[in-house]
């Protein structure tokens, strides 16, 4: 009978710490910013000192950089519906991003080192003007609004 | 006049000999909403740029508008382009008044969900709840969360991939049809999914 007991507490205890941490990221764990949803040719993902090759599915994380080859493409979507797709010969650092899924305000700043991007806003520029900004080594882009594209030449 | 106006000239010629170094530009809108904007700040000048192909460049540090014509942007960025993933698609529904069920016209905006994803290498999904403005923030807070967690168990009922789905409530504080405080009002009443 008492052994009944201890196996039912068992039980509870077990459930009541599957519940505690289903579905809760800890703090220390990241919580990723974007997604790779279309990669042609080549094109890597450096991560703290890392370069791992990007692959359709794969989460984006914060400080994440994204690089492609002489013939490489990559798209990403981040969690804010924002849009980047990059052309060859590109790098591009994903410096900030914070967002808030329930009021839709956030931050965001990417650091355009080289190569082309083309760019869709979300909801990070429709919800806090001035929020999202593109670095580049000789301009800061300000974001107000939807699609638009930067270049940034390799020598300078 | 004249004295005035050469050293701004002599100045703009030393910039176009130095090479560029970055081009900007605004481009049409995918989905006909507004026209987009940027601004382009070199630490000395803001230059605005609010209509379709509109452009700047950098040079030696400076930037400026500039003229580029439509056929050279579309071979600068036609890889960028082509790397574009299928843009993020949302999907609107509503809900009969007092009910659970979705209207019959909403039924059918459901199904396309699944028909949008089929297009998709991979997908993510984000269901967001939304309420008028009849109670306080507190109550509708919660209740829009409770109408996105309902669609997000019957999406996963319907075979979709759990991990892949996010929830959020915005309770009334955006509304489609704006109202007065304390309004019924069954447009307000939806749950958006957006499809990226």
């Amino acid at each position: 009978m008492a052994g009944r007991k201890k196996l039912r507490l068992a039980l509870w205890l077990a459930a009541a710490v599957l519940i505690a941490t289903a579905g809760v990221p800890s703090a220390a764990e990241p919580s990723p910013i974007a997604q790779i949803k279309k990669v042609t040719g080549q094109a890597v993902v450096l991560r703290s000192g890392e370069r791992r090759p990007a692959i359709v599915g794969e989460m984006l994380f914060v400080k994440d950089v994204i690089e492609t080859g002489s013939d490489g493409g990559i798209g990403i979507t981040f969690i804010d519906n924002t849009v980047f797709s990059a052309g060859p010969s590109s790098q591009i650092a994903l410096d900030e991003f914070q967002f808030d899924s329930n009021d839709f305000r956030g931050a965001m700043l990417a650091d355009m080192r080289q190569g082309t991007l083309a760019v869709v806003s979300g909801d990070i520029a429709r919800s806090t003007p001035g929020a999202m900004k593109v670095k580049t080594p000789t301009a800061i882009l300000g974001v107000r609004g939807t699609t638009f594209a930067v270049q940034v030449y390799g020598d300078h | 006049m004249i004295w005035r106006t050469i050293p701004a000239v002599a100045s703009m010629l030393l910039l176009a000999g130095c090479p560029r170094q970055a081009l900007f530009v605004v481009m049409p809108n995918a989905e006909g909403g507004g026209v987009g904007a940027i601004t382009v700040e070199d630490g000395k000048t803001v230059t605005t740029l609010d209509q379709p192909y509109a452009a700047a460049e950098t040079r030696a540090g400076s930037s400026a508008p500039i003229e580029e014509s439509r056929g050279n942007i579309s071979v600068i960025f036609r890889s960028a382009i082509a790397a574009q993933p299928i843009l993020p698609h949302r999907f609107r529904l509503y809900f009969i008044l007092g009910s659970p069920e979705l209207t019959p016209e909403s039924q059918s905006v459901y199904r396309a969900v699944f028909d949008d994803i089929k297009k998709r290498p991979v997908y993510e999904i984000e269901v967001i709840g939304f309420t008028d403005t009849l109670g306080d923030l507190n109550y509708n807070q919660a209740l829009s969360l409770a109408r996105a967690a309902a669609i997000r168990d019957t999406l996963v009922r319907d075979g979709l991939d759990r991990q892949a789905i996010s929830i959020a409530g915005r309770g009334k504080r955006d509304l489609l049809v704006p109202t007065a405080d304390q309004t019924p009002d069954p447009r307000n009443r939806r749950v958006e999914i957006t499809v990226r």
